[in-house]
């Protein structure tokens, strides 16, 4: 767009931009990326929650960072939630394409299938942790049953909650229950966003379904696959909710086999209340999960769209 | 004509099971009024069945205990003030970003990308000192400290830059020319953005419409911090009055979850079929 | 603009601030009529909620000059809220808090000292039970009064208890011992009680592990903390007493005893259970399901004495209140015999005077409940570490018995508590007595 730069409309058209970002700017700068600052000046102190006036908060340089290097609990974590997106990525977006696929086809009640397969993405979290948290009981519960049946009584029932073994893939099974749905959606607009005579076209050269599927469905569907990758790598990482509920729920396996980054930040943070050690946590979080988003992007290029 | 396939019916039946036995066991449950025969129920096949006495006292239960009234306008009044208000704020600050050519713009474009990943907990504190200190205008002058009101739950919450990138995204794949078009004919932008671009960005509207509602509406830990009492209250800290002293009493809880879920899937139901059908739309138009 | 416009515009203005005026002078005659202390109480769905409504209810009746204004907060998140609350100096004037947290809020400052106020300085010296006046105590300064104390012991079931003959105690003094406990234990689990002993695992990760089972690891002969100096854990939480007493928990779990995997409350009343370790609140839903058949019994002493746990929720005044001398006014009505009695009998816990303790039959000699008063008066209830830093020692040790109980090594994770709750002591300089 050439405009000269002294009439009043190109200089109206110049303040344009700003205007319209402006609010949004503006309450993101406010209450995301202040917070975050603080956070980040407060990880460089030994900042409390709940202190005494006269104690002064005193700068500690890199200690507290110094701290999460030798901590257990901190590499513990870091481990669950690289099992937890290491499985849960791959596993829920595969099964998110298949029920798209699925879904897509012209079968009688497809809408009615779609809508039910995404009721738990509608249900809070917080409601389907306690819910899944009972049928997991292993005397009493459903889940135990359901596999006692299934194997003919050859697999006996198991204490999903409390085994360190068990407990982080009964977390995944919960979190893809739950979030499935949506990226099923993603994958369905992405699907229909595909010209249907690209496939006639196929079959009459003599392609069949597999190769169709590897040679037009796929490739098409790269920057959807990309976004549903990314975005489920980003809560992947996040997860809070469901093994905060699993460990206030009953006696559970020990901690640090399910406690997650976010999990030990509000445990530091607010039951504990060293601030500047969880904000020293939150900055090392996100850096890892910047870094890690980030290469993903680079490993598998966008088409189109500015990167 | 094509043999009827079996098949995949028979894999959806499976997957309908998988999908909704929880919420069966949660919407059954909250019927059930007598504490010991849910437990008894629990381990079997009868924990999915409205079987044995059914009746409404868990429902009485959640509204003498609890306010779910109140409760429940409040969260339909702030989540939905917080998702209008971040629709309308998020798609311009991404229209600018992808239709205007201004210094700096790569910068906040990335420095958006990178906001996406700080989760809230990493933020609560400091944000609730910050808000804390905030002026506010109420009751005829200025008061400090946003605390126990409505506006501390919705505004920190308006601008999101997920939903940025999304509007971005969109707005970026969106063909130019009809916006063009109407630039010639001598249209401001602010009219080319609502007449024009907001219209036809309809898919994104509703995804992000859906994801800040869902997202919005369980959230727990911000309300703990800065509201007490029922006045403000939405339904995820009502709940709250459920977990604490023992006996669980697992009925009310199922109930009250049932009723606080109900919302969520009608929203959901109005906005899918909006959204695949519109979906549907642009792409045999595109 | 026209003559008529400017007029009415005027008369707008007139009549604006007319009512500006009145409402000003309404405001400041009924603050001239009446104080208006705001109280916050952790409250459930039961009938404790109800008890401080009507509480509230009868004092904002019968008096005139102060009003109460009365929120209840949910317990599960109470002290989140009440940080956050403390955090932004929005606090009320009366609040209350779970026992030992007590001390935190007295060192930030958060609550005021009450020796000031003479009247409750009165009841907290005389009328009190010595183990509430311990718990309230922080720097020879009373900071909480209590309404009423808590009591832990066990519950048993009488006619199991008979068919494989144990002798049943009816006083402190005929404590089991713990060989004779777990003989009891071994028995019933022959007879074929499914886990012979309730421990209320289901309550979870919290409050709950460190009250119930930190009175194990002293009664063998360790603590949560060194209390003489109260700098450091070690030694005493992660010294060979403790790490007996979490062995023997963990060897509960392996022998079969007790259920950790347990979501059910009610594993005592349906018999899955003949034994029941836990404390007052239960009273009355054990009552009712088991009628006479249900028979309290003195905690077994595990090491060379017996040791159980003591306090409970307690009242303070914040240091954000406005009104402190109307907020101790009501603070006192709360502590009279008629208002510990309403909330005693809600919640069945031990009242918090002499006079109300005597008042209440459940706990005078041959009552059912007496065996509570007998732990208090024999110093058998052991109150918890009074140190601000209660709040990481209760997150650190229940997460070790978290751990112990599913299967982690007792010595590694009581190593890992304390030196998680000496960081901490380090990271506040040693919670020093600043004035």
């Amino acid at each position: 767009m050439s405009t000269s730069r002294s009439t009043p409309n190109a200089r109206r058209l110049r303040w344009t931009p700003w205007l319209f970002a402006a609010p949004g700017l503006l309450l993101l700068t406010l209450f995301m990326a202040v917070p975050f600052g603080m956070a980040a000046v407060l990880s460089f102190t030994d900042q409390r929650l709940l202190t005494h006036a006269a104690l002064p908060t005193e700068i500690v340089g890199w200690d507290n960072y110094l701290r999460l290097w030798e901590d257990d609990s901190f590499w513990a974590a870091l481990g669950n939630n690289l099992r937890f997106v290491g499985v849960v990525v791959p596993l829920q977006t595969a099964l998110a394409l298949g029920l798209a696929l699925l879904v897509n086809r012209k079968l009688r009640g497809s809408h009615l299938f779609r809508t039910v397969y995404f009721m738990p993405v509608a249900t809070t979290m917080s409601v389907v942790a306690v819910i899944w948290s009972l049928m997991y009981s292993p005397d009493q519960g459903v889940i135990n049953r359901l596999i006692g049946v299934l194997s003919f009584g050859s697999i006996g029932p198991q204490d999903w909650l409390r085994d360190p073994a068990l407990v982080m893939p009964a977390v995944m099974l919960l979190s893809i229950w739950q979030g499935v749905g949506f990226q099923m959606l993603v994958f369905l607009a992405g699907l229909q966003a595909i010209p249907v005579d690209l496939y006639e076209a196929a079959t009459l050269e003599g392609a069949r379904p597999w190769q169709q599927f590897r040679w037009i469905t796929l490739p098409l569907l790269r920057n959807t696959t990309i976004f549903v990758v990314v975005t489920t790598t980003i809560y992947a990482f996040q997860l809070f909710t469901q093994v905060q509920i699993i460990a206030s729920s009953g006696a559970a396996a020990p901690v640090d086999s399910f406690r997650t980054l976010v999990m030990l930040m509000v445990h530091e943070g607010l039951r504990n209340g060293s601030i500047g050690y969880a904000s020293a946590l939150s900055v090392v979080f996100f850096g890892i999960v910047l870094a890690i988003s980030m290469i993903q992007r680079l490993i598998i290029r966008e088409e189109g769209g500015a990167a | 004509m094509k043999r009827p396939q079996i098949a995949p019916y028979l894999l959806h039946a499976l997957l309908v099971l998988f999908f909704l036995f929880p919420l069966l066991f949660m919407g059954v449950s909250a019927f059930k009024g007598d504490e010991m025969q849910l437990l008894r129920d629990m381990g079997t096949l009868r924990a999915f069945l409205p079987v044995g006495e059914l009746s409404l006292q868990n429902f009485r239960d959640v509204a003498d205990r609890t306010r779910f009234d109140l409760a429940f306008w409040n969260s339909v009044g702030v989540v939905g003030l917080t998702v209008l208000l971040g629709l309308l704020v998020n798609s311009m600050l991404a229209y600018a970003l992808a239709r205007f050519r201004f210094p700096g713009r790569r910068w906040v474009l990335g420095a958006i990308v990178a906001l996406i990943v700080i989760p809230f907990e990493a933020i609560a504190v400091p944000l609730l000192l910050l808000v804390n200190q905030l002026p506010w205008f109420s009751e005829g002058q200025w008061v400090q400290g946003w605390l126990d009101s409505y506006h501390v739950q919705v505004l920190p919450f308006v601008a999101n830059a997920f939903s940025v990138y999304l509007f971005y995204q969109f707005f970026v794949a969106l063909p130019k020319d009809l916006e063009e078009a109407a630039q010639m004919d001598g249209a401001g932008p602010w009219r080319i953005y609502w007449s024009i671009v907001l219209p036809l960005s309809k898919p994104v509207i509703a995804t992000v419409a859906v994801l800040q509602f869902l997202a919005r509406w369980g959230d727990l830990l911000w309300p703990v911090m800065v509201v007490r009492g029922d006045e403000h209250a939405t339904l995820p800290l009502a709940m709250q009055t459920f977990f604490g002293q023992f006996p669980r009493q697992w009925g009310d809880v199922m109930a009250f979850a049932l009723l606080a879920t109900l919302p969520t899937l009608l929203v959901f139901l109005v906005f899918q079929r909006w959204f695949v059908r519109s979906v549907i739309s642009s792409a045999i138009k595109g | 603009m026209s003559r008529s416009a400017h007029r009415s515009r005027s008369a707008l203005r007139l009549s604006r601030l007319a009512l500006v005026a009145a409402a000003l002078l309404g405001s400041v005659g009924t603050a001239c009529a009446q104080t208006v202390v705001s109280m916050w109480v952790h409250a459930g769905a039961g009938p404790e909620a109800k008890a401080y409504s009507e509480a509230v209810a009868a004092f904002n009746q019968s008096h005139k000059d102060v009003r109460i204004d009365l929120v209840r907060l949910p317990e599960g998140s109470y002290n989140d809220q009440v940080n956050a609350a403390a955090l932004a100096h929005k606090l009320p004037c009366l609040l209350d808090f779970d026992g030992p947290n007590v001390y935190n809020y007295a060192w930030t400052q958060k609550i005021i000292a009450l020796d000031g106020f003479p009247e409750l300085k009165r009841i907290a010296e005389t009328e009190m039970l010595p183990s509430l006046r311990r718990q309230g105590t922080y720097n020879q300064q009373i900071y909480s009064l209590g309404q009423f104390d808590s009591g832990l012991a066990l519950w048993g079931q009488r006619k199991w208890l008979k068919k494989i003959g144990a002798r049943i105690p009816t006083q402190v003094g005929e404590a089991w011992t713990l060989a004779e406990f777990e003989d009891v234990l071994r028995k019933l689990k022959a007879a074929g009680v499914a886990f012979p002993l309730d421990m209320k695992l289901n309550y979870g990760m919290g409050e709950w592990f460190t009250y119930g089972f930190s009175p194990i690891v002293q009664s063998l002969g360790g603590d949560l903390i060194d209390r003489q100096s109260l700098k450091t854990a070690q030694g005493s939480l992660n010294g060979p007493e403790a790490v007996k007493a979490l062995s023997l928990l963990q060897g509960w779990a392996r022998s079969g005893w007790i259920n950790p995997a347990t979501r059910d409350d009610s594993d005592f009343i349906q018999g899955r259970s003949a034994l029941s370790y836990v404390g007052h609140w239960v009273h009355a839903d054990y009552r009712k399901a088991l009628g006479d058949d249900l028979v309290l019994i003195p905690m077994p002493k595990f090491g060379t004495r017996a040791v159980t746990g003591a306090g409970s929720w307690n009242f303070g005044i914040s240091a954000d209140c406005k009104a402190p001398r109307e907020a101790a006014a009501v603070l006192a009505h709360l502590m009279s015999p008629e208002e510990i009695g309403r909330v005693t009998q809600a919640n069945g816990a031990i009242p918090g005077t002499r006079t109300a303790l005597a008042r209440n039959r459940n706990y005078s000699a041959g009552g059912p409940l007496a065996i509570y008063a007998e732990q208090i008066q024999q110093g058998v209830a052991l109150v918890r570490p009074a140190t601000p830093a209660y709040p990481v020692i209760t997150t650190a040790f229940s997460e070790a018995v978290n751990n112990v109980l599913a299967g982690s090594d007792p010595k590694k994770e009581l190593d890992r508590a304390a030196r998680r709750i000496d960081q901490a002591i380090k990271d506040n300089k040693g919670y020093p007595a600043l004035r």
